[in-house]
């Protein structure tokens, strides 16, 4: 089976990887039958994706309250957005926490996927430790957290240990960021570590049994032949990893208690949340998702532009 | 690593050479120890659960509960008025199960399209329900609830959907890019020799869909369903936004209300956390390998 990672990676693979079994010859009613079992898809499609993303663009350019009409008023949601103080802090937040997971969580997860590759007895139960973060919710992972970093929790006793004073960690403006993120790092690295060891496993052994033969050491095997064979699997985890963290909510709002978080942690999406859903106002939310659209997109495009410098397809 | 531990000068028959023995020791003791550490969160969520709230403040984190204080969990149980946490596991599993349904109907029709049928715009759509994956779904936030808003329902208080568990599943029976790319995969694996027999006993498509792919692809099934339950249990944003009191609540969103209400209250909250979490950990230790399997294929997660 052609993995996600292999259709993705490469723009203009997806046409090409479509199935063209010639079978006799097409049949006319096949485009009949297609459209019934596309029929759930394609409405989905129209009303629950592409419909709304032209309707948010259109209600981003009214104010809207949901009680009186909505009001044109152009591009002013766009501009009120730019001099808000709270929406600037949500999109730096946001930048700084996706600067950050991102290649730290990504290199965490290369070394421990390196190390569970093992075949060695018992390993699968050693990965289940492991990847047991991954089926947790998010919300109950930010209150075991907000525990561990509350100003009587686990981290404070174990920093007492080497003698270092306790921590405001959530509830400090410098630290809450950083504290969300290492948190967030720990909940997402199973995912990565399970694409990673799928990479790691598609890697033939004759390549290190040469490279062995060659004399190459264990760092420059791993240099010169893991890294590059895997950059595939790094690229597509990077994509995934930017948008999943453009879109950061559930432990801001967790771990914000009483589900308002400051400017040092509120992120575009818990923007958008309140924006929309708490104070009704339906044309800033969607401005401001309008925002964060454009954000992905041209961060992924960039990302997608970077590959031809540095990964390597078989 | 190997070089930086010291065998103990201990003479034993060697089977294997004390150099590997020794490596692979040390390779054991550092799986072991970090997967220890990273269990720590749930260790700590279990002693803390069974703690008195005294004994939280007072003890060292690291010792052991001076008693089994199970009575953290029944006061946690029924610590809101009017509805106990048993009925946002009956929401959850409710909302999680329909949805799951709704994927697995409306994404396995979907993928046998693009697997088996040759139709026109067949590449293009294709690519389009690709894309939709690296959309954030933030940003039909507001168009959606404007949609269901206008949805008249006469069960409701708000006579409209929102307020019910509606618009948690309902989508899920229109199609979604993660099941219907991984099905297709797995459709395009079916030897369509089978499909070519069925069809010349006279079989039609819809027929060969259910008799000979469905019954062929239960792995598949399986990998969609199992992470649809998943996301759908563990959402929080959704639910936030549509479930309006507190006996429609989630697990998810039951928690982060708890939260609110019951600050400090460490070892009632940590059971509640716990608590929460065991149908997913049930799930995973039964079914690891399809969860393993979904990921390596689409890279999704949470």
């Amino acid at each position: 089976m052609t993995s996600l990672a292999r259709l993705l990676g490469r723009p203009g693979r997806v046409s090409s990887a479509g199935p063209t079994r010639s079978r006799g010859g097409p049949r006319a009613s096949e485009p009949l039958w297609a459209l019934l079992f596309l029929a759930p898809t394609i409405i989905g499609l129209a009303v629950l994706s592409a419909g709304p993303i032209l309707a948010a663009f259109g209600i981003s350019l009214t104010t809207w309250d949901l009680l009186t009409p909505p009001q044109f008023v152009g591009f002013d949601n766009y501009v009120q957005l730019l001099g808000d103080d709270r929406f600037l802090k949500a999109l730096r937040n946001t930048t700084f926490y996706t600067v950050v997971s991102v290649p730290i969580g990504l290199t965490l997860a290369l070394g421990l996927a390196a190390a569970l590759n093992q075949q060695i007895r018992g390993i699968a139960w050693i990965r289940t430790a492991y990847f047991l973060p991954l089926v947790t919710s998010m919300t109950a992972i930010a209150l075991v957290w907000l525990w561990i970093y509350s100003p009587t929790g686990l981290l404070n006793h174990a920093l007492a240990i080497f003698g270092i004073p306790p921590q405001r960690w959530v509830a400090d403006q410098t630290l809450a960021m950083p504290s969300i993120i290492a948190m967030s790092i720990w909940q997402g690295l199973p995912a990565n570590v399970i694409i990673f060891l799928a990479g790691l496993q598609a890697i033939p052994v004759e390549y290190y049994e040469a490279a062995s033969v060659d004399g190459a050491g264990r760092w420059s095997r791993f240099r010169k032949i893991t890294l590059p064979l895997l950059t595939p699997s790094i690229f597509f985890t990077g994509v995934l990893a930017l948008i999943g963290a453009f879109q950061v909510f559930d432990q801001v709002y967790v771990m914000a208690n009483p589900g308002k978080p400051s400017e040092a942690t509120i992120t575009l999406v818990y923007y958008i949340y309140e924006a929309g859903f708490r104070n009704f106002k339906m044309g800033r939310a969607s401005a401001a998702s309008g925002i964060l659209f454009l954000i992905v997109a041209v961060a992924t495009i960039l990302y997608f532009r970077s590959q031809n410098r540095w990964v390597h397809y078989q | 690593m190997d070089r930086t531990i010291s065998a103990p000068d201990v003479r034993r028959p060697a089977r294997w050479p004390r150099r590997k023995l020794v490596r692979r020791a040390g390779l054991y003791v550092a799986l072991l120890a970090g997967g220890l550490a990273m269990m720590i969160p749930f260790l700590w969520m279990l002693t803390t659960s069974l703690k008195t709230r005294a004994e939280v403040f007072s003890s060292s984190p690291f010792s052991f509960p001076s008693g089994l204080h199970w009575d953290n969990y029944s006061k946690m149980w029924f610590a809101l008025p009017g509805v106990t946490f048993g009925t946002f596991f009956e929401n959850s599993l409710v909302i999680a199960s329909l949805a799951t349904i709704g994927q697995l109907v409306s994404c396995s029709m979907a993928a046998y399209a693009f697997a088996v049928l040759d139709f026109p715009f067949k590449r293009s759509l294709f690519a389009l329900i690709l894309a939709t994956l690296i959309i954030p779904f933030q940003v039909v936030l507001v168009p959606n609830f404007i949609l269901y808003r206008s949805i008249p329902w006469p069960f409701s208080d708000s006579g409209n959907w929102i307020g019910t568990n509606l618009p948690l599943w309902v989508w899920a029976f229109f199609g979604g890019a993660f099941g219907t790319f991984l099905l297709r995969q797995f459709f395009l694996t079916i030897p369509s020799e089978l499909a070519d027999a069925a069809r010349v006993d006279g079989a039609n498509p819809w027929q060969i869909f259910l008799r000979v792919y469905i019954p062929l692809s239960r792995p598949a099934l399986a990998t969609v369903a199992i992470f649809q339950f998943m996301w759908s249990w563990n959402d929080l944003l959704d639910p936030l936004i549509y479930l309006r009191d507190l006996p429609s609540y989630t697990t998810t969103v039951g928690l982060a209300f708890f939260q609110g209400q019951f600050v400090g209250k460490w070892p009632e909250m940590m059971a509640g956390a716990l608590v929460s979490l065991i149908p997913m950990v049930i799930l995973f230790v039964v079914a690891q390998k399809y969860f393993v399997r979904g990921i390596t294929l689409s890279g999704l997660k949470g």
